[in-house]
């Protein structure tokens, strides 16, 4: 399967090469301006920079050492196995250093913010379909190529999505990633917990919450992304107000979400619709719909459709048993991606109107204002939110 | 008496636990119904015994009621140790599987040292973090039933049980080598943070779902004084077969380092070979055999392990190899090739996935509101039977079954499996508090758990089957 990205055209910082030896480790060199938000819990937290050499913004993302104890570790891992991965759909790192007592690390701005800010915002009910393709296609790119690397990922969820100025999406998320390789064999399956896992247990796979001598494999993240699909659908991730050890038992099950829409949601649709949506379901369902769908009876999430090939796409990264699941690169194949170039598909930033994307220039028309609205008009671009994870 | 009431087939419920755990509480299904007494009543002169086919005795099973410990959800029983019982536990926010060791103060008082040994373990394992070392990661207290809970990583089996499991009691080469680099790599860590393990064998060993080994039972390990000029201890209370010549002899002081490196050569003496260095009919004869430093290694050990097997093992602590020789050995250097097939960890009653023993306590918790929703479970005893052949007790804290303490047993034959049944339970506490610390009795005590019954009792909707 060639991992050749869908959106393989210039990144913010394009003629990266050059740039890339120019970002140092010193911290002179960037003027930190405003928080764009947090990250795992507060132990960390992301600032609009600008990189004084170049005069370019960029995200500057400080750990706080002091408060990391448990995640420290993690925080390691990913600095050098971002260092290691090199793919237009995963995170980039232009420098990490220490300053003081916070680790920063410099990596590319992502002008959209990642996709939960984008749900929070505008887009509460969900993205448009079409958006959600061309995101998951370049999520899938980036799976593709971190299992064919040997990690699995382990966090994959809506904001681990980012995307940037051009419209392309980009994985990241990576300390929660193990590797499959160990002493020089590939393991068949893995078995570690990841540790300071809580914040993403609703995504995790049954058979990775399940912990028993079978393991896991790179399955796990198509599952995962079968969740994250039906985050973007629906707006809010499945699971949301469950207790996690309801959760657990759900998925142990074999319960899986649903895209809510006229299909899963209208009572009329109940019976068939449901059942052909997810045979191996149970009781489950009916609970968690509703749980979920806030809005059902009248609202947008009863009226609207998702296509067919949607429907089967989650339902594929659903299934239960992993062996069943798909792989990444056979996934990039589904007829759900083809729908944006079926349907002469504006790019994704248009989709996404009317969010405004950071760039350069609208930093610099802010910078003309005094510190106090920059701020203010910053929380207006709805980059405030607190789900920004590199 | 009683013979009419044969004619029908007969309920007993079943548990999985014991039936007087106060920990379980609860009213009993048939707790005010008088117990049947003829089934073990052998004193009583019964004339004429009327024959109960297994298949008529029937069980139905416990409903899993969820209980929680702080923010643990408790499941099953995975080991018992002479302080107390070790279960599993699912951590209700981070859902990550640990194991929880619950202490008793009331059975701790009854042993030597008990309690002393119990808060060194906490006090020690409080400040270790590494990852061939087991980790403590919370302490919950229960003042009002006296009772302790330490929550610690979760393991799927011990290196006991699982050479238990195999017919030769021996791991391969490749397999035993990978656990010893783990041992050395864990025991080099508590030698850096001045603590002797003491107590180094394979029972306390134990594995992780990823294959990674933790040394456990800190029990009787001791953290040498900040200020101590060497590592001499004057104190051993580890497992007999595993102690080296200057505590077999009795020696008034000793180098605790050494004391480890030898243990940890009978442990790899013992999971490549299958047999001890060492063995004896009683403590006093093993000892004298460990004393005089006498054994012989198996013909067909050959050299790289034979060397190493001879340099831990050195009767005299002065010449046996420190863990900077182990680790340089050609042996230690070299992983042997992975020929035979790797030893697994034996099942957990009957499940060879060792799935979390939680989930049935949620699944009762989170969709049994409506209890006439959910149909008991019956099963006789003859399938009760069938499943207890392919079963296999598992034990966490220190009290494995091994050759040493069968031989050291104080206790006398195991008892019988009849009165193991103890129908009509008034007795089993006693059991369950006077049976300690020895092999047998934790041999019968898991045995016994699968047939702990509450009470015999008419059952009558099932009157005609």
């Amino acid at each position: 399967m060639s991992s050749m990205p869908h959106n393989s055209s210039s990144q913010p910082s394009s003629g990266q090469k050059d740039v890339e030896c120019t970002f140092g480790p010193e911290p002179g060199l960037y003027q930190t301006m405003s928080m764009l938000g947090q990250c795992c819990g507060d132990v960390g937290q992301v600032y609009l920079a600008i990189f004084k050499p170049l005069d370019i913004p960029i995200a500057l993302k400080k750990f706080n050492v002091d408060k990391a104890k448990d995640e420290m570790e993690n925080i390691q891992n990913e600095i050098i196995l971002t260092r290691q991965l090199r793919h237009p759909n995963v995170v980039t790192m232009n420098a990490a250093f220490v300053m003081e007592s916070h680790i920063c690390v410099v990596s590319p701005l992502m002008a959209f913010g990642s996709c939960r800010d984008l749900l929070n915002r505008h887009f509460s009910d969900g993205l448009p379909e079409l958006a959600i393709a061309y995101i998951l296609k370049d999520i899938l790119y980036a799976l593709d190529y971190i299992h064919k690397k040997g990690y699995i990922h382990r966090a994959v969820r809506a904001s681990h999505i980012l995307v940037n100025e051009n419209g392309q999406a980009v994985l990241s998320g990576l300390r929660y990633a193990c590797k499959v390789v160990k002493h020089g064999r590939w393991q068949r399956n893995v078995h570690s917990f990841p540790p300071t896992t809580a914040r993403n247990l609703n995504w995790l796979s049954p058979e990775l919450l399940e912990q028993n001598l079978q393991g896991y494999n790179e399955k796990s993240d198509i599952y995962s992304l079968g969740v994250t699909a039906c985050e973007l659908a629906n707006g809010m991730a499945p699971f949301q107000d469950h207790p996690p050890t309801l959760m657990l038992t759900e998925k142990v099950r074999g319960f899986a979400p649903v895209l809510l829409d006229c299909t899963t949601t209208c009572p009329q649709f109940a019976d068939t619709g449901q059942e052909n949506q997810n045979a191996q379901a149970d009781s489950g369902v009916g609970d968690s719909v509703e749980s979920n769908g806030n809005s059902l009876e009248g609202g947008p999430l009863s009226t609207r459709r998702f296509t067919d090939y949607f429907h089967r796409f989650s339902e594929l990264c659903l299934l239960r048993d992993p062996e069943l699941r798909p792989t990444a690169g056979q996934l990039i194949d589904h007829s759900f991606f083809k729908l944006p170039r079926r349907m002469n598909a504006p790019p994704l930033p248009q989709l996404l109107h009317p969010v405004i994307p950071l760039t350069k220039e609208v930093i610099a028309c802010q910078n003309d204002q005094d510190f106090f609205t920059v701020t203010e008009r910053l929380s207006d671009l709805d980059l405030n939110s607190c789900d920004w994870e590199f | 008496m009683g013979s009419e009431r044969t004619e029908e087939p007969i309920l007993i419920t079943y548990s999985d636990e014991e039936a007087l755990d106060e920990e379980e509480g609860g009213s009993r299904n048939f707790d005010d119904l008088e117990p049947v007494s003829w089934i073990n009543d052998e004193d009583t002169d019964v004339p004429f015994f009327h024959r109960v086919d297994s298949d008529q005795i029937i069980y139905e099973a416990k409903k899993k009621r969820c209980k929680m410990i702080g923010k643990y959800v408790m499941g099953d029983l995975l080991g018992e140790g002479s302080y107390g019982k070790v279960k599993e536990v699912l951590d209700s926010e981070t859902l990550c599987r640990r194991a929880v060791k619950i202490l008793k103060k009331r059975k701790l008082r009854r042993i030597p040292n008990g309690e002393q040994n119990v808060q060194r373990e906490i006090t020690l394992l409080k400040k270790l973090c590494h990852r061939n070392v087991i980790g403590l990661l919370d302490v919950l207290v229960n003042d009002e039933k006296e009772k302790m809970y330490l929550v610690m990583e979760f393991c799927v089996g011990g290196l006991q049980d699982m050479l238990e499991s195999t017919p030769q009691k021996r791991f391969p080469f490749w397999q035993a080598h990978g656990y010893f680099c783990q041992l050395m790599d864990g025991l080099q860590y508590l030698h850096s943070q001045r603590i002797i393990h003491k107590d180094i064998k394979p029972g306390n060993l134990l594995l992780t779902l990823s294959g990674i080994l933790k040394i456990s039972d800190l029990g009787v390990a001791e953290a040498l004084d900040f200020f101590a000029e060497d590592d001499t201890c004057f104190t051993g209370q580890g497992s007999p077969a595993f102690q080296p010549p200057e505590i077999a002899n009795g020696h008034e002081k000793f180098l605790g380092f050494k004391v480890d490196i030898w243990s940890s050569g009978v442990t790899l003496y013992n999971i490549t070979t299958g047999l001890y260095p060492f063995e004896g009919d009683n403590i006093f004869r093993l000892f004298e055999n460990i004393g005089k430093g006498e054994y012989t290694i198996p013909d067909e050990i050959e050299n790289p392990l034979r060397d190493l097997l001879h340099g831990m093992l050195q009767k005299d602590p002065i010449k046996r190899f420190t863990l900077q020789q182990i680790r340089q050995h050609p042996w230690f250097l070299r992983k042997p090739p992975q020929t035979l097939e790797e030893v697994p960890v034996p099942p957990l009653r009957g499940d060879e996935l060792h799935n979390m023993t939680v989930l049935p306590y949620l699944m009762d918790y989170h969709y049994a509101e409506d209890p006439a929703s959910v149909q008991p479970q019956y099963y006789t005893e003859h399938e009760r039977n069938a499943w207890a052949e392919g079963q296999n007790p598992q034990c966490y804290g220190s009290e494995w079954q091994e050759p040493v303490s069968n031989m050291l047993s104080k206790e006398g034959s195991p008892k019988k499996y009849p009165d193991e049944l103890n129908y009509g339970s008034p007795d089993r506490h006693q059991t369950e508090e006077s049976g300690e610390s020895t092999s047998d009795s934790s041999k019968r005590k898991s045995k016994r758990k699968t047939t702990s019954c509450i009470s015999v009792k008419k059952f009558p909707p099932c009157k005609q089957s």
